[in-house]
Order: structure tokens, then sequence, then C-alpha cells
């Protein structure tokens, strides 16, 4: 086929469950000790080393874990979102898994997001919650999130689960921005933007680099889990394949 | 081909015929959310006292949010019964076009339920005191918004096609998606009750709608072959 040869051969083999469950079983480790190195040394900087802050005080250190987390909750839709029209298109089955096993961890940093900026909001604004447009945004995202991972176990059988919940996924990425925008206008109807996320002007060095790092430890914690999850699904999804029987006997045997 | 086409318009014209048809046989049913509405904007009255500042603050608001739960209830029903007797997948190997056909049953749906329910808005907002000269507003922003509900939520009925339980899986969903529509149908409530000028956020929902009306069909039929496996 002369219509796909753009594609490399190693991407067309990684598509294969087998190659990809070896795979995803290598690079596993990696991420995870990357994931936490990376963390660790950003959370020493963020706590220990970084300045505290001239107007918030110490509070403001919530944000090392707080804005990860929110890039993650976004970017893991993203993901979601690619692999679940990959789903559709090319009903490829790896694309099927990674879409849906990318749902409960998106919803966790989602949750994360929302708790850590309560939990920062209450000494900075005095309030728990406040119906401002990023907050309600993250919100309808947890929905969001939340509605994939339902509807993809309303299903008995697991692929077709899966191709429902894609199509939702994709719908959700429609919709995020239209929520975004309205929430926008919402919000300016009612009331002035009195609090801008970021209490301080620009961000010094001393705060920017353990943010990036925790940034980087959050995508090398999600390959890892990601990984993880992928390969029990797989698993779970081929039980009746060869593979899967040949992995099963190799470790009785050892 | 031209044969085809000429099927098209008596084809649609029986789908929307048939299905009001079958709602009209079993008028109690819609009877039951225009009943559901009523009652719940009875309830917040008593729950919130009755003073008059405070409900026409509210009352737009209440209005939409009970139109926008009684429509929920009634959406289930969309599909479920052409479902159980096989006609939806007569439906799927037709030769009409699925979105058309789907657009049909859409239109029949939002004429027996949406409807009635928008009749009777106007004395659900006088309940709690919303202003006369704000009603026709209220009735735009209800005729614009509820269309665009049904349009979305027959593509959520859609995708839960194949599953048996799927109430609040279907508002879990819903919900995300109506956002906007009940962010703009409020802000234009709100603002002509403050004497500015609504039409934008009307204009924000028309144009939602017209997006909604050519796209919502074709994704309905979509999510409808995907989830009966057709």
């Amino acid at each position: 086929m002369s219509s796909s040869s753009w594609i490399p051969l190693w991407l067309h083999k990684l598509g294969s469950p087998p190659i990809f469950y070896r795979f995803a079983g290598v690079v596993r480790p990696w991420a995870m000790a990357l994931a936490i190195i990376t963390g660790a040394i950003a959370l020493y900087g963020g706590l220990v080393l970084a300045p505290a802050d001239y107007q918030q005080g110490d509070a403001y250190r919530i944000i090392f874990i707080h804005v990860p987390s929110a890039w993650m909750s976004m970017f893991i839709y993203g993901v979601m979102g690619i692999a679940a029209f990959i789903a559709l298109v090319w009903r490829i089955k790896l694309a099927e898994v990674v879409a849906m096993e990318s749902a409960p961890i998106g919803a966790a940093f989602t949750f994360i997001t929302l708790v850590t900026g309560s939990l920062w909001g209450k000494p900075m604004w005095g309030t728990w919650w406040t119906w401002d447009a990023r907050l309600t945004s993250e919100l309808v995202l947890l929905f969001l999130y939340l509605g994939v991972i339902g509807l993809y176990h309303a299903f008995e059988d697991r692929r077709q689960g899966a191709r429902a919940a894609a199509f939702l996924a994709i719908i959700g990425i429609i919709n995020v921005p239209i929520v975004h925008f309205s929430v926008n206008w919402w919000n300016t109807l009612h009331q002035g933007s009195t609090i801008s996320i970021f209490g301080h002007s620009k961000m010094s060095g001393a705060m920017l680099w353990p943010l990036l790092l925790m940034m980087l430890a959050t995508k090398f914690y999600y390959i890892a889990s990601l990984f993880r999850r992928v390969r029990t699904d797989l698993l779970s999804l081929e039980s009746g394949k060869d593979w899967v029987r040949q992995i099963a006997q190799d470790e009785a045997r050892s | 081909m031209t044969e085809h086409q000429a099927s098209l318009a008596p084809a649609c014209a029986a789908m929307l015929r048939r299905d009001l048809t079958l709602a009209w046989r079993r008028r109690g049913d819609i009877a039951m959310p225009v009943l559901y509405a009523l009652i719940v904007t009875m309830l917040f009255p008593f729950a919130l006292g009755p003073e008059d500042t405070l409900l026409l603050r509210i009352a737009g608001g209440v209005v939409l949010v009970t139109v926008l739960l009684a429509m929920l209830l009634a959406l289930d029903a969309m599909f479920s019964s052409d479902i159980e007797d096989g006609s939806l997948e007569q439906l799927v190997i037709a030769p009409q076009p699925l979105a058309l056909m789907l657009g049909m049953k859409i239109l029949a749906h939002w004429l027996t339920t949406a409807l009635p329910l928008i009749v009777i808005s106007p004395l659900l907002a006088a309940m709690l005191h919303l202003p006369v000269a704000v009603i026709p507003v209220l009735l735009l922003a209800l005729l614009m918004a509820t269309p665009l509900l049904s349009l979305l939520g027959a593509v959520l009925v859609a995708l839960t096609a194949g599953t048996r339980r799927s109430g609040m899986l279907l508002a879990l969903m819903l919900l995300p998606l109506c956002v906007p529509a009940v962010i703009f149908a409020a802000g234009a409530v709100a603002a002509a009750q403050q004497g500015l000028p609504w039409f934008s956020p009307i204009a924000w929902l028309g144009a939602a709608l017209v997006l909604a009306v050519v796209l919502a069909p074709m994704a309905c039929a979509a999510a409808l072959r995907i989830a009966l496996d057709a």
C-alpha cells in the first residue's frame, strides 16, 4: 500500500498487542524511575530551595503540585482524544486500550488539580471554591472524564464500550473550548475577574525550574502508569490468544 | 437516483407522523415532564421562602434548569421502544440516510416533550414572579436552548443504546455538554431582567443551534451504529 508508506514499519509493529506488551514492559520501569527521581528533585527544589513568595508566603508552594496536574489533566485529555480518533477511524485495538486507560489517570490528575486548587484558595481567596472560569472549566473536564469512564463500563462487550466511549471523548474535545469560552463570558457578565490564578506578575528562575521539572515528572509518571494499565488490559482482552498463553506458561515455569 | 430522492420527503413525513402518532397514543407520557416541571418549580418557594424579591431574582434560572431536568427525564425514552421492537435496526438498514431519519425522530421528540414545557414555562415563570416583560425573552431562550438540548441529548442516548442502565449515566454525560446552553439562555434572561441588551446570548444560542442541527443528526447516526454494532 503506497498510501501508508510514510508510516515507518516499527510504528505498525508497535500497534500489535504482543509487541507493545513487551515494549511497554521494557519502558515502564525506566519511566517510573525517572518519574520518582525528577519528582523528588523537583519537590526538593520547590519546597526547600525556592524562596517564599513576597505576597503569598509559603502557601504558593502548592503550585508545584497544582500546575503540573492541571497541565496533565488537559494533556491526557488530548492524548485520549487522539487515541480515540485513531481507534474509531482505523479500528486499532491498542488505540482503544490507550484511550480508555488514559481516562482514569486523567480524571485523577483533574481531581488533584481541583483539590490542591481548593486548598490553595482557602488561605489566598478566603474560600474553598469560587465560580471562576478556570475552576468551572476544570470541573466540567472532570465530568467529561467520568462520563467516558462510565460509558466504557456500561457496555458488556468491552470493545464496543471502548468505541462508544471514544466517540464521547471526541465530542468532549469539541466541547471543551466551547465550555471554556462560554464560562469566560458568563463570569465576566456577573463579575469582573478580580482574582487571577497567578498572584505574582512573573516567576523567578528559582521557582520556575522545579515547576518545569515537576511537569516532566508527571509526564514520566503518566507513561509508567499508562503502560502498566495497558499491559494488564491487553492480557485480559487477548486472554484467549497464543502469546498470552505463552506468557502464562513462561511465568508458571519460572 | 431521482426516484430515490423523491422518496426522501415522504419518508421523512412518514417518520414524523409515526412518532407523533405513537406519542399521541400514550398521551400520559407527554404530561409527565410537564407535571414534573410544575412540581419542581412549586418546591422552590417552599425551600427558599416566599419573598418576592428573592424569587424574582432566581426565576429565570430556576425555570431553565427545571425545563432541562424535565427534558433529561424524557430523553431516556427517545429510542428505547424502537430498540426493543427492532424498528431502529430496520431504520439503520433502510435505503434512506439514517441521519435524516434520526433528525425526524429528534424533531418528533422535541415536539412531544420540549414544546409542552415551553408552553407552560410562562406559568412557571409567573409562579416565581418573573416580570411579564421578560417572559418573551425567556420563551425565545427556551425556543433556542431546548432543540439544542434535544439534539445533544439524542447523540448521547444513541451512544447508550446498547446498554441496559443508562439513566444516571445520561445525566453525567449531558451535564458538561449543556453547560454552554444553560449559561447563554440564563444570561439572556438575566440581561433582559436588568434592562440590558439581551440579543447577543440569544444569537450565540442560535449559532450553536444551527451547528447542532447540521452536525448532531450525523453524530447521532454514527453513535447509533457504534452502539448497535451495525
